[in-house]
Protein backbone atom coordinates (compact mmCIF):
# COMPACT_ATOMS: atom_id res chain seq x y z
CA UNK A 1 0.00 0.00 0.00
CA UNK A 2 1.64 3.09 -0.67
CA UNK A 3 0.90 6.68 1.13
CA UNK A 4 -1.13 8.32 -1.49
CA UNK A 5 -3.18 5.66 -0.89
CA UNK A 6 -4.29 6.86 2.77
CA UNK A 7 -7.46 9.20 1.84
CA UNK A 8 -5.79 11.16 5.21
CA UNK A 9 -3.07 11.68 3.18
CA UNK A 10 -4.60 12.71 -0.04
CA UNK A 11 -6.26 15.08 1.74
CA UNK A 12 -3.13 16.57 3.45
CA UNK A 13 -1.42 16.75 -0.17
CA UNK A 14 -4.44 18.71 -1.62
CA UNK A 15 -5.39 21.04 1.24
CA UNK A 16 -1.95 21.82 0.77
CA UNK A 17 -1.67 22.62 -2.91
CA UNK A 18 -5.49 23.89 -2.57
CA UNK A 19 -4.51 26.68 -0.24
CA UNK A 20 -1.26 27.87 -1.71
CA UNK A 21 -3.44 28.24 -4.56
CA UNK A 22 -6.37 30.01 -3.26
CA UNK A 23 -3.62 32.52 -1.00
CA UNK A 24 -1.78 33.11 -4.12
CA UNK A 25 -4.82 34.18 -6.32
CA UNK A 26 -6.52 35.91 -3.16
CA UNK A 27 -4.27 38.20 -2.94
CA UNK A 28 -5.39 39.49 -6.42
CA UNK A 29 -8.96 38.78 -5.59
CA UNK A 30 -8.43 41.11 -2.41
CA UNK A 31 -6.54 43.77 -3.92
CA UNK A 32 -8.61 44.46 -6.69
CA UNK A 33 -11.38 44.18 -4.38
CA UNK A 34 -12.79 41.18 -6.60
CA UNK A 35 -14.29 39.17 -3.29
CA UNK A 36 -17.36 39.84 -4.07
CA UNK A 37 -17.41 38.63 -7.88
CA UNK A 38 -15.56 35.94 -6.03
CA UNK A 39 -18.64 34.97 -4.08
CA UNK A 40 -20.95 35.41 -7.23
CA UNK A 41 -18.61 32.87 -9.00
CA UNK A 42 -18.49 30.21 -6.51
CA UNK A 43 -22.52 30.30 -6.22
CA UNK A 44 -23.07 30.37 -9.74
CA UNK A 45 -20.71 27.35 -10.48
CA UNK A 46 -22.66 25.30 -8.70
CA UNK A 47 -25.76 25.61 -10.93
CA UNK A 48 -23.03 24.33 -13.90
CA UNK A 49 -21.43 21.33 -11.47
CA UNK A 50 -25.17 20.34 -10.59
CA UNK A 51 -25.87 20.20 -14.36
CA UNK A 52 -22.67 18.39 -14.85
CA UNK A 53 -23.33 15.48 -12.47
CA UNK A 54 -26.90 15.37 -13.73
CA UNK A 55 -26.00 14.81 -17.62
CA UNK A 56 -22.96 13.03 -16.83
CA UNK A 57 -20.04 14.43 -17.80
CA UNK A 58 -16.52 16.11 -15.46
CA UNK A 59 -18.17 18.83 -12.75
CA UNK A 60 -14.94 20.51 -13.67
CA UNK A 61 -16.08 20.94 -17.16
CA UNK A 62 -19.51 21.94 -15.71
CA UNK A 63 -18.17 24.59 -13.26
CA UNK A 64 -15.47 25.98 -15.83
CA UNK A 65 -18.53 26.97 -18.40
CA UNK A 66 -20.90 28.39 -15.31
CA UNK A 67 -17.70 30.03 -13.91
CA UNK A 68 -16.69 31.59 -17.43
CA UNK A 69 -20.42 32.89 -18.66
CA UNK A 70 -20.45 34.56 -15.01
CA UNK A 71 -16.81 35.82 -15.31
CA UNK A 72 -17.30 37.15 -18.88
CA UNK A 73 -20.62 38.45 -17.65
CA UNK A 74 -19.84 40.56 -15.52
CA UNK A 75 -16.15 42.20 -17.19
CA UNK A 76 -19.29 43.10 -19.81
CA UNK A 77 -21.58 44.90 -17.38
CA UNK A 78 -18.69 46.28 -15.24
CA UNK A 79 -17.68 48.25 -18.48
CA UNK A 80 -20.92 49.70 -19.37
CA UNK A 81 -20.96 53.02 -18.04
CA UNK A 82 -23.33 54.33 -14.95
CA UNK A 83 -23.89 50.16 -14.25
CA UNK A 84 -24.20 49.20 -10.90
CA UNK A 85 -21.76 46.22 -11.05
CA UNK A 86 -22.10 45.16 -7.56
CA UNK A 87 -26.07 44.93 -8.15
CA UNK A 88 -25.57 43.17 -11.16
CA UNK A 89 -23.11 40.39 -9.40
CA UNK A 90 -25.63 40.40 -6.79
CA UNK A 91 -27.85 39.39 -9.05
CA UNK A 92 -26.21 37.09 -10.86
CA UNK A 93 -24.91 35.04 -7.15
CA UNK A 94 -28.73 34.50 -6.32
CA UNK A 95 -29.73 33.82 -9.99
CA UNK A 96 -26.87 31.19 -9.83
CA UNK A 97 -27.50 29.55 -6.91
CA UNK A 98 -31.51 29.56 -7.77
CA UNK A 99 -30.63 27.79 -10.68
CA UNK A 100 -28.70 24.99 -9.45
CA UNK A 101 -31.11 24.80 -6.30
CA UNK A 102 -34.14 24.54 -8.96
CA UNK A 103 -31.87 21.85 -11.06
CA UNK A 104 -31.43 19.70 -8.18
CA UNK A 105 -35.47 19.69 -7.25
CA UNK A 106 -35.92 17.98 -10.95
CA UNK A 107 -33.78 15.14 -9.30
CA UNK A 108 -34.71 13.10 -6.61
CA UNK A 109 -31.84 11.17 -4.29
CA UNK A 110 -29.40 13.83 -5.22
CA UNK A 111 -28.96 15.38 -1.73
CA UNK A 112 -26.27 13.59 -0.51
CA UNK A 113 -23.66 14.64 -3.31
CA UNK A 114 -25.28 18.54 -2.85
CA UNK A 115 -23.80 18.93 0.56
CA UNK A 116 -20.32 17.76 -1.02
CA UNK A 117 -20.47 19.97 -3.86
CA UNK A 118 -21.76 22.85 -1.25
CA UNK A 119 -19.05 22.23 1.78
CA UNK A 120 -16.34 20.13 -0.10
CA UNK A 121 -15.44 16.35 0.68
CA UNK A 122 -11.32 16.67 0.99
CA UNK A 123 -11.25 12.96 2.52
CA UNK A 124 -13.06 11.63 -1.42
CA UNK A 125 -10.24 13.67 -3.41
CA UNK A 126 -8.84 11.18 -5.93
CA UNK A 127 -5.18 11.41 -7.31
CA UNK A 128 -6.96 13.19 -10.09
CA UNK A 129 -7.79 15.97 -7.98
CA UNK A 130 -4.89 16.09 -6.89
CA UNK A 131 -2.99 16.21 -10.05
CA UNK A 132 -5.17 18.72 -11.42
CA UNK A 133 -5.00 20.98 -8.15
CA UNK A 134 -0.79 20.78 -8.80
CA UNK A 135 -0.80 21.56 -12.41
CA UNK A 136 -3.12 24.78 -11.91
CA UNK A 137 -1.19 25.88 -9.11
CA UNK A 138 1.97 25.60 -11.77
CA UNK A 139 0.12 27.87 -14.01
CA UNK A 140 -1.29 30.14 -12.06
CA UNK A 141 2.01 31.18 -10.23
CA UNK A 142 4.03 31.01 -13.70
CA UNK A 143 0.73 33.69 -15.17
CA UNK A 144 0.89 36.06 -12.24
CA UNK A 145 4.86 36.26 -11.98
CA UNK A 146 4.85 36.52 -15.40
CA UNK A 147 2.54 38.92 -16.18
CA UNK A 148 2.94 40.97 -12.84
CA UNK A 149 3.85 44.00 -14.75
CA UNK A 150 0.68 44.06 -16.73
CA UNK A 151 -1.42 43.12 -14.11
CA UNK A 152 -0.35 45.51 -10.88
CA UNK A 153 -0.81 48.62 -13.76
CA UNK A 154 -3.93 47.39 -15.18
CA UNK A 155 -5.08 46.93 -11.42
CA UNK A 156 -3.50 50.14 -10.01
CA UNK A 157 -4.19 53.09 -12.31
CA UNK A 158 -7.17 51.82 -15.52
CA UNK A 159 -6.57 55.41 -16.81
CA UNK A 160 -2.62 55.64 -16.62
CA UNK A 161 -2.10 51.74 -17.99
CA UNK A 162 -4.56 52.58 -21.23
CA UNK A 163 -2.69 56.10 -22.23
CA UNK A 164 0.91 54.21 -21.75
CA UNK A 165 -0.89 51.21 -24.33
CA UNK A 166 -2.17 48.24 -22.27
CA UNK A 167 -5.29 46.64 -23.02
CA UNK A 168 -6.55 46.79 -19.74
CA UNK A 169 -9.91 45.29 -20.72
CA UNK A 170 -8.12 41.96 -22.20
CA UNK A 171 -6.45 41.91 -18.77
CA UNK A 172 -9.12 42.33 -16.42
CA UNK A 173 -10.59 39.44 -18.25
CA UNK A 174 -7.78 37.21 -18.15
CA UNK A 175 -7.60 38.09 -14.03
CA UNK A 176 -11.40 37.43 -13.53
CA UNK A 177 -10.78 34.15 -15.72
CA UNK A 178 -7.80 32.96 -13.59
CA UNK A 179 -10.23 33.43 -10.36
CA UNK A 180 -12.76 31.32 -11.86
CA UNK A 181 -10.47 28.65 -12.54
CA UNK A 182 -9.00 28.70 -9.25
CA UNK A 183 -12.30 28.46 -7.64
CA UNK A 184 -13.29 25.52 -9.81
CA UNK A 185 -10.25 23.84 -9.07
CA UNK A 186 -10.85 24.27 -5.08
CA UNK A 187 -14.87 22.81 -5.04
CA UNK A 188 -13.84 19.25 -4.61
CA UNK A 189 -11.74 20.23 -1.47
CA UNK A 190 -13.41 23.37 0.15
CA UNK A 191 -17.00 22.96 -1.84
CA UNK A 192 -18.45 25.75 -3.83
CA UNK A 193 -19.58 27.99 -0.84
CA UNK A 194 -16.24 27.91 1.01
CA UNK A 195 -13.44 27.94 -1.54
CA UNK A 196 -14.48 32.56 -1.31
CA UNK A 197 -13.22 31.78 2.65
CA UNK A 198 -10.49 30.14 2.00
CA UNK A 199 -9.45 32.87 -1.12
CA UNK A 200 -10.32 35.90 -0.11
CA UNK A 201 -9.69 35.53 4.07
CA UNK A 202 -5.72 34.17 4.21
CA UNK A 203 -5.34 37.24 1.47
CA UNK A 204 -7.35 39.71 3.69
CA UNK A 205 -4.93 38.55 6.80
CA UNK A 206 -1.82 38.51 4.92
CA UNK A 207 -2.59 42.15 3.68
CA UNK A 208 -2.90 43.56 7.32
CA UNK A 209 0.70 42.63 8.57
CA UNK A 210 2.63 44.23 4.97
CA UNK A 211 1.71 47.18 2.49
CA UNK A 212 4.15 44.90 0.05
CA UNK A 213 2.62 42.75 -3.01
CA UNK A 214 5.30 40.17 -2.75
CA UNK A 215 5.29 39.82 1.12
CA UNK A 216 1.79 40.17 1.11
CA UNK A 217 1.07 36.67 -1.12
CA UNK A 218 4.14 35.18 0.56
CA UNK A 219 1.86 35.74 4.59
CA UNK A 220 -1.09 34.81 1.87
CA UNK A 221 0.02 31.29 1.03
CA UNK A 222 1.25 30.72 4.25
CA UNK A 223 -2.04 31.48 5.90
CA UNK A 224 -4.34 29.64 3.48
CA UNK A 225 -1.77 25.77 3.98
CA UNK A 226 -2.41 26.33 7.71
CA UNK A 227 -5.89 27.03 7.20
CA UNK A 228 -6.16 24.23 5.09
CA UNK A 229 -3.87 22.15 7.45
CA UNK A 230 -5.62 23.20 10.91
CA UNK A 231 -8.79 22.88 9.56
CA UNK A 232 -8.13 19.31 8.42
CA UNK A 233 -6.80 18.24 12.14
CA UNK A 234 -9.83 20.17 13.63
CA UNK A 235 -11.73 18.09 11.68
CA UNK A 236 -9.82 14.87 12.20
CA UNK A 237 -9.93 15.77 15.95
CA UNK A 238 -13.35 16.98 16.42
CA UNK A 239 -15.19 14.86 13.65
CA UNK A 240 -16.43 18.33 11.92
CA UNK A 241 -17.00 18.51 8.23
CA UNK A 242 -13.24 19.53 6.86
CA UNK A 243 -14.63 22.14 4.51
CA UNK A 244 -16.34 24.09 7.45
CA UNK A 245 -13.48 23.72 9.48
CA UNK A 246 -11.14 24.68 7.19
CA UNK A 247 -12.92 28.22 6.12
CA UNK A 248 -13.21 28.67 10.40
CA UNK A 249 -9.99 28.32 10.69
CA UNK A 250 -9.05 30.99 7.73
CA UNK A 251 -11.70 33.19 9.54
CA UNK A 252 -9.79 32.94 12.81
CA UNK A 253 -6.73 33.71 11.68
CA UNK A 254 -8.16 36.96 9.83
CA UNK A 255 -9.66 38.01 13.34
CA UNK A 256 -6.22 37.57 14.94
CA UNK A 257 -4.48 39.07 12.42
CA UNK A 258 -7.19 41.90 12.85
CA UNK A 259 -6.50 42.50 16.78
CA UNK A 260 -2.33 41.82 16.47
CA UNK A 261 -1.34 43.32 13.06
CA UNK A 262 -1.71 46.98 13.69
CA UNK A 263 -0.17 47.13 17.40
CA UNK A 264 2.61 45.02 16.07
CA UNK A 265 2.99 47.18 12.79
CA UNK A 266 3.18 50.63 15.13
CA UNK A 267 5.45 49.20 17.63
CA UNK A 268 7.55 47.78 14.46
CA UNK A 269 8.23 51.63 13.20
CA UNK A 270 8.54 53.30 16.40
CA UNK A 271 11.78 51.06 17.62
CA UNK A 272 12.82 51.81 13.96
CA UNK A 273 12.49 55.89 13.53
CA UNK A 274 12.26 57.07 9.75
CA UNK A 275 16.03 58.47 8.36
CA UNK A 276 16.34 62.45 8.17
CA UNK A 277 13.20 62.62 10.71
CA UNK A 278 13.58 63.66 14.65
CA UNK B 1 3.11 70.67 -34.91
CA UNK B 2 2.60 68.58 -31.77
CA UNK B 3 -1.46 69.35 -31.76
CA UNK B 4 -3.84 69.86 -34.19
CA UNK B 5 -7.28 69.80 -33.67
CA UNK B 6 -9.49 71.37 -36.64
CA UNK B 7 -13.21 71.48 -35.45
CA UNK B 8 -13.26 68.50 -34.02
CA UNK B 9 -15.75 66.59 -32.16
CA UNK B 10 -15.06 63.98 -29.46
CA UNK B 11 -17.27 61.57 -27.66
CA UNK B 12 -18.31 58.04 -26.50
CA UNK B 13 -20.34 55.77 -28.06
CA UNK B 14 -20.90 57.88 -31.23
CA UNK B 15 -22.03 60.76 -28.47
CA UNK B 16 -20.49 63.75 -28.81
CA UNK B 17 -19.60 65.21 -25.32
CA UNK B 18 -17.30 67.99 -26.36
CA UNK B 19 -17.52 69.44 -30.14
CA UNK B 20 -16.04 72.50 -32.32
CA UNK B 21 -12.29 72.10 -31.33
CA UNK B 22 -9.89 74.16 -32.96
CA UNK B 23 -6.85 74.13 -31.17
CA UNK B 24 -2.63 74.10 -32.47
CA UNK B 25 0.26 73.37 -30.07
CA UNK B 26 3.84 73.88 -30.95
CA UNK B 27 6.86 72.31 -29.06
CA UNK B 28 7.94 73.88 -25.56
CA UNK B 29 4.69 75.26 -25.42
CA UNK B 30 2.28 75.48 -22.54
CA UNK B 31 -1.37 74.75 -23.27
CA UNK B 32 -4.05 75.42 -20.35
CA UNK B 33 -7.54 73.84 -20.62
CA UNK B 34 -10.15 76.00 -18.96
CA UNK B 35 -13.64 74.88 -18.04
CA UNK B 36 -16.11 74.06 -14.96
CA UNK B 37 -16.58 70.88 -13.95
CA UNK B 38 -18.16 68.15 -16.57
CA UNK B 39 -16.92 70.82 -19.96
CA UNK B 40 -15.42 67.90 -21.46
CA UNK B 41 -11.27 69.16 -20.05
CA UNK B 42 -10.33 65.19 -19.20
CA UNK B 43 -12.09 63.83 -22.78
CA UNK B 44 -10.27 66.31 -24.80
CA UNK B 45 -7.14 64.73 -22.80
CA UNK B 46 -8.58 61.00 -23.37
CA UNK B 47 -9.09 62.40 -27.26
CA UNK B 48 -5.25 63.69 -27.66
CA UNK B 49 -4.17 59.42 -26.36
CA UNK B 50 -6.48 57.86 -28.88
CA UNK B 51 -9.04 57.14 -25.98
CA UNK B 52 -11.99 58.48 -27.34
CA UNK B 53 -13.84 58.58 -30.43
CA UNK B 54 -13.42 61.83 -33.23
CA UNK B 55 -16.83 62.19 -34.30
CA UNK B 56 -16.74 64.82 -36.93
CA UNK B 57 -13.32 67.15 -37.78
CA UNK B 58 -9.32 66.26 -38.00
CA UNK B 59 -7.25 65.37 -34.79
CA UNK B 60 -3.56 65.02 -35.60
CA UNK B 61 -0.62 64.24 -32.27
CA UNK B 62 2.67 64.64 -34.46
CA UNK B 63 1.32 64.66 -37.60
CA UNK B 64 -0.51 61.06 -37.14
CA UNK B 65 -3.93 60.09 -35.77
CA UNK B 66 -4.02 60.21 -31.76
CA UNK B 67 -3.64 56.66 -31.00
CA UNK B 68 -0.46 56.22 -33.34
CA UNK B 69 1.28 58.48 -31.15
CA UNK B 70 0.54 57.70 -27.72
CA UNK B 71 4.27 56.60 -27.60
CA UNK B 72 5.36 60.31 -27.04
CA UNK B 73 2.50 60.96 -25.40
CA UNK B 74 3.20 61.19 -21.03
CA UNK B 75 -0.05 61.29 -18.59
CA UNK B 76 -0.94 62.24 -15.51
CA UNK B 77 -4.01 61.45 -14.16
CA UNK B 78 -6.20 62.73 -11.60
CA UNK B 79 -4.67 61.28 -7.98
CA UNK B 80 -8.43 61.02 -6.75
CA UNK B 81 -9.02 58.48 -9.62
CA UNK B 82 -6.53 56.35 -7.71
CA UNK B 83 -6.93 53.05 -5.30
CA UNK B 84 -4.36 54.65 -2.28
CA UNK B 85 -5.16 50.85 -0.71
CA UNK B 86 -3.06 49.40 -3.47
CA UNK B 87 0.04 47.89 -2.63
CA UNK B 88 2.67 49.66 -4.55
CA UNK B 89 5.66 51.94 -3.32
CA UNK B 90 6.35 55.37 -5.06
CA UNK B 91 9.14 53.57 -6.77
CA UNK B 92 7.14 51.16 -8.18
CA UNK B 93 4.80 53.56 -9.38
CA UNK B 94 7.54 55.42 -11.08
CA UNK B 95 8.92 51.96 -13.07
CA UNK B 96 5.55 51.96 -15.03
CA UNK B 97 6.52 54.65 -16.21
CA UNK B 98 9.14 52.49 -18.21
CA UNK B 99 7.43 49.67 -19.04
CA UNK B 100 6.80 50.54 -22.23
CA UNK B 101 10.22 51.17 -22.88
CA UNK B 102 11.84 48.10 -20.86
CA UNK B 103 8.91 45.66 -22.62
CA UNK B 104 6.16 44.26 -20.35
CA UNK B 105 8.02 40.85 -20.15
CA UNK B 106 11.53 41.59 -20.27
CA UNK B 107 13.42 42.35 -16.47
CA UNK B 108 14.31 45.97 -15.40
CA UNK B 109 17.78 47.30 -15.89
CA UNK B 110 19.92 49.79 -14.56
CA UNK B 111 18.98 52.63 -16.40
CA UNK B 112 15.84 52.13 -15.70
CA UNK B 113 16.72 52.08 -11.90
CA UNK B 114 18.26 55.25 -12.83
CA UNK B 115 15.40 57.11 -14.48
CA UNK B 116 13.43 55.88 -11.63
CA UNK B 117 15.82 57.76 -9.11
CA UNK B 118 16.10 60.83 -10.84
CA UNK B 119 12.45 61.69 -12.16
CA UNK B 120 11.47 60.83 -8.03
CA UNK B 121 14.66 63.53 -7.83
CA UNK B 122 13.07 66.07 -9.87
CA UNK B 123 9.62 65.79 -8.04
CA UNK B 124 11.56 66.16 -4.72
CA UNK B 125 10.36 63.09 -3.61
CA UNK B 126 14.14 60.91 -3.89
CA UNK B 127 13.25 60.18 -0.11
CA UNK B 128 10.38 58.60 -0.45
CA UNK B 129 10.64 55.81 -3.23
CA UNK B 130 10.12 52.89 -0.53
CA UNK B 131 6.99 54.61 0.87
CA UNK B 132 3.82 53.33 0.28
CA UNK B 133 1.69 55.29 -2.82
CA UNK B 134 -1.03 55.47 -0.56
CA UNK B 135 0.58 56.90 2.61
CA UNK B 136 2.07 59.81 0.67
CA UNK B 137 0.16 63.30 1.07
CA UNK B 138 -2.35 64.31 -2.10
CA UNK B 139 0.32 66.45 -3.19
CA UNK B 140 3.48 64.06 -3.24
CA UNK B 141 1.09 61.56 -5.27
CA UNK B 142 0.56 64.31 -7.58
CA UNK B 143 4.79 64.30 -8.18
CA UNK B 144 5.17 60.48 -7.98
CA UNK B 145 2.45 60.22 -10.64
CA UNK B 146 4.39 63.36 -12.49
CA UNK B 147 7.83 61.65 -12.02
CA UNK B 148 5.91 58.42 -13.06
CA UNK B 149 5.68 60.66 -16.61
CA UNK B 150 9.01 61.88 -16.91
CA UNK B 151 10.59 58.66 -16.56
CA UNK B 152 8.86 58.21 -20.01
CA UNK B 153 10.68 60.74 -21.53
CA UNK B 154 7.68 62.38 -23.65
CA UNK B 155 7.84 64.78 -25.68
CA UNK B 156 3.81 65.24 -25.06
CA UNK B 157 2.98 65.60 -21.56
CA UNK B 158 -0.81 65.38 -20.74
CA UNK B 159 -2.10 66.31 -16.95
CA UNK B 160 -5.11 66.14 -15.69
CA UNK B 161 -6.26 68.95 -12.98
CA UNK B 162 -2.41 68.06 -11.62
CA UNK B 163 -3.33 71.22 -9.21
CA UNK B 164 -6.68 69.59 -7.47
CA UNK B 165 -5.96 69.56 -4.04
CA UNK B 166 -2.28 70.33 -4.11
CA UNK B 167 -0.65 71.90 -0.81
CA UNK B 168 1.90 74.43 -2.00
CA UNK B 169 4.82 73.28 -1.73
CA UNK B 170 4.07 70.36 -4.14
CA UNK B 171 2.26 73.11 -6.41
CA UNK B 172 5.57 74.86 -6.58
CA UNK B 173 7.54 71.50 -7.20
CA UNK B 174 5.22 70.20 -9.88
CA UNK B 175 5.39 74.25 -11.86
CA UNK B 176 8.75 74.45 -11.49
CA UNK B 177 9.14 70.76 -13.48
CA UNK B 178 6.94 71.97 -15.72
CA UNK B 179 9.07 75.07 -16.61
CA UNK B 180 12.28 73.28 -17.03
CA UNK B 181 10.14 70.70 -19.26
CA UNK B 182 9.23 73.71 -21.76
CA UNK B 183 12.42 74.83 -22.15
CA UNK B 184 13.63 71.74 -22.87
CA UNK B 185 11.31 71.84 -25.64
CA UNK B 186 8.51 69.59 -24.50
CA UNK B 187 5.15 70.10 -25.12
CA UNK B 188 2.42 70.66 -22.17
CA UNK B 189 -1.31 70.13 -22.38
CA UNK B 190 -3.25 71.03 -18.62
CA UNK B 191 -6.65 70.94 -17.87
CA UNK B 192 -7.40 72.96 -14.74
CA UNK B 193 -10.33 75.00 -13.59
CA UNK B 194 -7.95 77.37 -11.58
CA UNK B 195 -7.96 80.32 -14.06
CA UNK B 196 -5.71 82.47 -12.46
CA UNK B 197 -2.93 79.73 -12.71
CA UNK B 198 -3.92 78.74 -15.99
CA UNK B 199 -2.99 82.71 -16.85
CA UNK B 200 0.32 82.20 -14.90
CA UNK B 201 1.53 78.90 -16.57
CA UNK B 202 0.23 78.82 -20.06
CA UNK B 203 1.22 80.34 -23.41
CA UNK B 204 -2.20 79.34 -24.56
CA UNK B 205 -5.47 78.99 -23.20
CA UNK B 206 -8.07 76.59 -24.79
CA UNK B 207 -11.31 77.69 -22.71
CA UNK B 208 -14.38 75.00 -23.31
CA UNK B 209 -17.87 73.82 -22.00
CA UNK B 210 -19.27 71.42 -24.04
CA UNK B 211 -18.03 73.22 -27.07
CA UNK B 212 -14.64 74.99 -27.39
CA UNK B 213 -15.43 78.54 -26.88
CA UNK B 214 -11.62 80.72 -27.28
CA UNK B 215 -8.50 79.41 -27.90
CA UNK B 216 -5.38 81.88 -27.79
CA UNK B 217 -2.94 83.45 -25.55
CA UNK B 218 -4.16 83.76 -21.77
CA UNK B 219 -4.94 87.72 -22.03
CA UNK B 220 -6.88 87.33 -24.77
CA UNK B 221 -9.07 84.23 -24.01
CA UNK B 222 -9.11 84.73 -20.30
CA UNK B 223 -11.48 87.90 -20.59
CA UNK B 224 -15.22 88.38 -18.82
CA UNK B 225 -17.25 87.86 -22.09
CA UNK B 226 -15.46 85.19 -23.23
CA UNK B 227 -15.77 83.49 -19.35
CA UNK B 228 -19.33 85.24 -19.32
CA UNK B 229 -20.34 82.81 -22.52
CA UNK B 230 -18.59 79.58 -21.57
CA UNK B 231 -19.33 79.78 -17.69
CA UNK B 232 -23.41 81.22 -18.40
CA UNK B 233 -23.38 84.83 -17.05
CA UNK B 234 -21.50 83.90 -13.84
CA UNK B 235 -18.21 86.18 -15.00
CA UNK B 236 -17.45 90.10 -13.06
CA UNK B 237 -15.01 92.25 -14.10
CA UNK B 238 -12.13 93.88 -10.92
CA UNK B 239 -11.37 97.23 -11.28
CA UNK B 240 -7.41 95.52 -11.81
CA UNK B 241 -8.10 94.13 -14.87
CA UNK B 242 -8.63 91.25 -13.84
CA UNK B 243 -11.35 88.58 -13.96
CA UNK B 244 -13.33 86.40 -11.45
CA UNK B 245 -15.92 83.45 -11.21
CA UNK B 246 -18.95 83.60 -9.23
CA UNK B 247 -20.05 79.80 -9.25
CA UNK B 248 -23.41 79.65 -9.69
Amino acid sequence: MSWWDDALHRAIAEVILAGALAGLIGVQVVVRRLSFFTMALTHATFPGVVAASLIGVNVFAGGIVAGAVVALGVAALSRRQGQNAAAATGVVLSAGFALGAGLIATQSGFSRDLSALLVGSILTVNNQDILITAAMLVAVAALLAVCARPLTFAGFDPGGARAAGLAVGAWDVVLLLTVEAVVVTIVPAVGTILAVALIVAPAAAARLWSTRLPVITALAVSFAVASGLGGLYASYIWNVAAGASIALTATLLLAVSSLLARPAASLLTASRPREGTA
Amino acid sequence: MVLRFADTSVGYHGVAVLTHVDLSLEAGQCLALAGPNGAGKSTLIKAVLGLTEVLAGTAEVFGRTPARSREQCGYVPQVGDLDPDFPVTAAQVVLMGRYRRIGWWRPTRATDRRAVTEALDRVGLADEAGRRFGLLSGGQRQRVLLARALAAEPELLLLDEPFNGVDVVSQEAILSVLRELTRSGTALLLSTHDLALARDVADLVCLINGRQWAFGPPGEVLTADQLRSAYGGHAIDLADGRTVLVEP
